[in-house]
């Protein structure tokens, strides 16, 4: 059964004009206690999703569609019970724990401040939980830790108390977006391990949003590929790095370097604005299969085998090897 | 023939607490030695604050080093004349991480790319034109952009732009730092791509600075592994990859998380315990041995030194006695 599910999810920005589109009925859903990853580059409305999902849009962002929690619509829940639910039963972390922390205030005030809102717990309770929840994440002496400010910690140490504070309440979902981008590879590692130990041991399910595929492959059970706004590819992680069938998914494969000396085949172009896309497929501009009727229309986000889905209508003669 | 000598180069910082009276020692870059080569890149990896970056000011003279030598074409930069420095500076050119940071945005593209010809007369009037143009096409962009800002161009443009203004005045050496960081995948590859090009077509020298190994394996000749400012093992970068032999080295390629086609799933790797410790307070002996899983008796005492063969060098008690 799947624990989140989205569905024809579209996401506008109003501007002086028309409203600009940047994620397009997007569908996708998330299983009890799986990792599913999240990949694309920059402005290709990975992190709005995420955005939307914990209802912390810019206010100049709309959302359309549905978002299920256990059942219930997120986009029709009002204010209250909207925060009644963030940080309790789906919590987020970033990329940036230096921004994400109040740097005026000691780290275990903002992990005690989650549990006595969402728990009820008294203060002298909420302070010993923090200390746990510290120890948890393997934060080295947490009695002491706790009574520090981020400013003292490290950018991993931040991480590890960002994390503490997400899964303060046990909550069902963990968006992650891009929580190791910043740091650096040995960190990078640990924290990696971290999450992945804390999903098995609490057995929830984490929404990873990533640019670096590597990191998907190590971790995520399914992936999805955005671009433009929209899921392009997405399939069970070995059907995806196996056999990818996608042009752009290809693409960002071998963008990544490998072999000296063989040359790399980039994507060429850029990513075009959400105000400019091509008529028919999104990708069409940059693809090297591409061919007269991808101009046409869109194509739909249809079932190639049993779970993998792709957005082309050239995925059957499309392969690839790694 | 030999471009680049640095030998024992050292910068301290002397950092100054709030309210402190004592200066304390920050050592940045501890006795660090290396040369490079004619037409070959040599770069220096590893994780934020182990003096990377400062060897790279160093070696273009933009900071003064505490002790040691940066030897250009077999001559101490630092007794260069005013004469002999704007020579060097003409050989010498620097592309960094934040190209936004480093364009000027109240100038034109042609601004930025022909002042560097202007300051060495290396072309006027009518030529400076067609000169920059010229540029602008070897790096992959259209010469009709001249007359445009950095703010309109995307930060894989801007990169080829500070690419442009490096080579307008035909260097021998680029010092790039983390010039790929700041990029999206399929433009890291472009990039990466026009570099590759540019080393075979101009037969520039690199030293190129970067905490991305995918990158540095598939782009660098020899390999210097830093950390907590000394260099604790240097190789040709096939040897590197293929058998490590200084634990931190290890430890770094284990971290890469990669994409391992046919795979299940990959073998979670161990991670490194611990943070890298503060520059100012250097743990004694090896600097390395709070975090190294295979110290051993004398490496919180001795600080071992970096030897071997062949250009083979380790900083290690484990291979010092062989």
């Amino acid at each position: 059964m799947s624990l989140l599910a989205v569905r024809d999810l579209n996401i506008y920005f109003r501007s002086a004009e028309n409203p600009v589109r940047v994620v397009s009925d997007l569908n996708f859903s998330i299983r009890e206690s799986e990792i599913f990853g999240l990949a694309g580059e920059s402005g290709c409305g990975k992190s709005i999703t995420a955005l939307s999902i914990m209802g912390i849009l810019p206010s100049n962002a709309i959302a359309e569609g549905n978002i299920f929690f256990r059942n219930k619509d997120l986009l029709k829940l009002d204010r209250e019970s909207m925060r009644q639910l963030r940080g309790r039963d789906i919590s987020m972390i970033f990329q940036e724990p230096m921004t994400s922390l109040n740097p005026v205030l000691t780290i275990g005030y903002q992990i005690a401040e989650v549990l006595t809102t969402h728990l009820k717990l008294s203060g002298k309770d909420a302070m010993h939980r923090s200390v746990e929840l510290l120890r948890m994440v393997r934060i080295p002496s947490p009695e002491i830790r706790v009574k520090e400010y981020p400013h003292q910690m490290s950018g991993g140490m931040r991480q590890r108390v960002m994390i503490a504070m997400a899964i303060a309440c046990d909550p069902g979902l963990l968006i992650a977006d891009e929580p190791t981008t910043a740091l650096d590879v040995t960190i990078q590692a640990q924290i990696l391990e971290l999450i992945q130990g804390i999903r098995e041991e609490k057995r929830m399910s984490i929404l990873f949003i990533t640019h670096d595929l590597g990191i998907i492959a190590e971790n995520a059970s399914r992936v999805g590929i955005m671009y433009a706004g929209r899921l392009m590819e997405l399939a069970g992680n070995r059907e995806l790095f196996n056999d990818p069938r996608h042009p752009y998914t290809i693409g960002l494969l071998e963008s990544i370097p490998k072999k000296r000396g063989i040359l790399l085949k980039p994507i060429p172009g850029v990513v075009p604005r959400p105000e400019d896309l091509p008529a028919g497929c999104k990708f069409m501009d940059r693809c090297r299969y591409a061919i007269g009727e991808c101009g046409v229309r869109e194509p739909e986000l249809r079932e190639f085998s049993s779970g993998h889905l792709v957005r082309c209508i050239r995925a059957e003669e499309i392969t690839w090897n790694y | 023939m030999e471009l680049l000598r640095v030998e024992s180069l050292t910068k301290y910082f002397g950092v100054k607490k709030l309210f402190g009276s004592r200066e304390e020692l920050l050592k940045a870059v501890d006795g660090v030695d290396f040369s490079i080569k004619k037409d070959k890149v040599m770069a220096l990896v590893g994780e934020s604050g182990c003096g990377k970056s400062t060897v790279a000011r160093l070696v273009l003279n933009l900071i003064k080093p505490t002790s040691g030598t940066v030897l250009f074409r077999g001559r101490n930069i630092l007794e260069f004349d005013r004469k002999e420095m704007k020579a060097f500076r003409k050989s010498a050119q620097i592309i960094f991480q934040d190209t936004f940071a480093s364009l000027n945005p109240r100038r034109t593209i042609y601004d930025t790319v022909s002042e560097p010809l202007l300051i060495h007369n290396l072309a006027a009037g009518s030529q400076m034109k067609d000169a920059v143009a010229e540029i602008l096409r070897s790096v992959g962009l259209a010469p009709d952009i001249m007359n445009r800002y950095p703010h309109e161009f995307s930060g894989g443009q801007r990169q080829r732009i500070c690419i442009a203004r490096a080579l307008a005045v035909s260097p021998e050496l680029i010092v790039a730092d983390e010039p790929l960081s700041a990029l999206d995948v399929s433009i890291q590859a472009q990039i990466l791509n026009l570099l590759q090009d540019l080393r075979e077509k101009t037969g520039i020298s690199f030293l190129f600075i970067s905490h991305d190994l995918r990158v540095v394996k598939y782009f660098s000749d020899d390999v210097g592994v830093m950390y907590l400012g000394k260099i604790v093992e240097y190789a040709k970068t096939d040897e590197l990859f293929e058998r490590p032999l200084h634990p931190y080295t290890e430890v770094l390629l284990a971290s890469i998380p990669e994409i391992r086609a046919g795979d299940e799933k990959t073998p979670r790797r161990g991670a490194l315990k611990g943070d890298v410790p503060s520059p100012l307070d250097i743990p004694a002996g090896c600097p390395f041995h709070p975090r190294c899983p295979k110290r051993f008796d004398p490496c919180d005492k001795i600080v071992p030194s970096l030897s071997g063969q062949n250009g083979r060098l380790v900083s290690c008690h484990l291979w010092s006695s062989s």
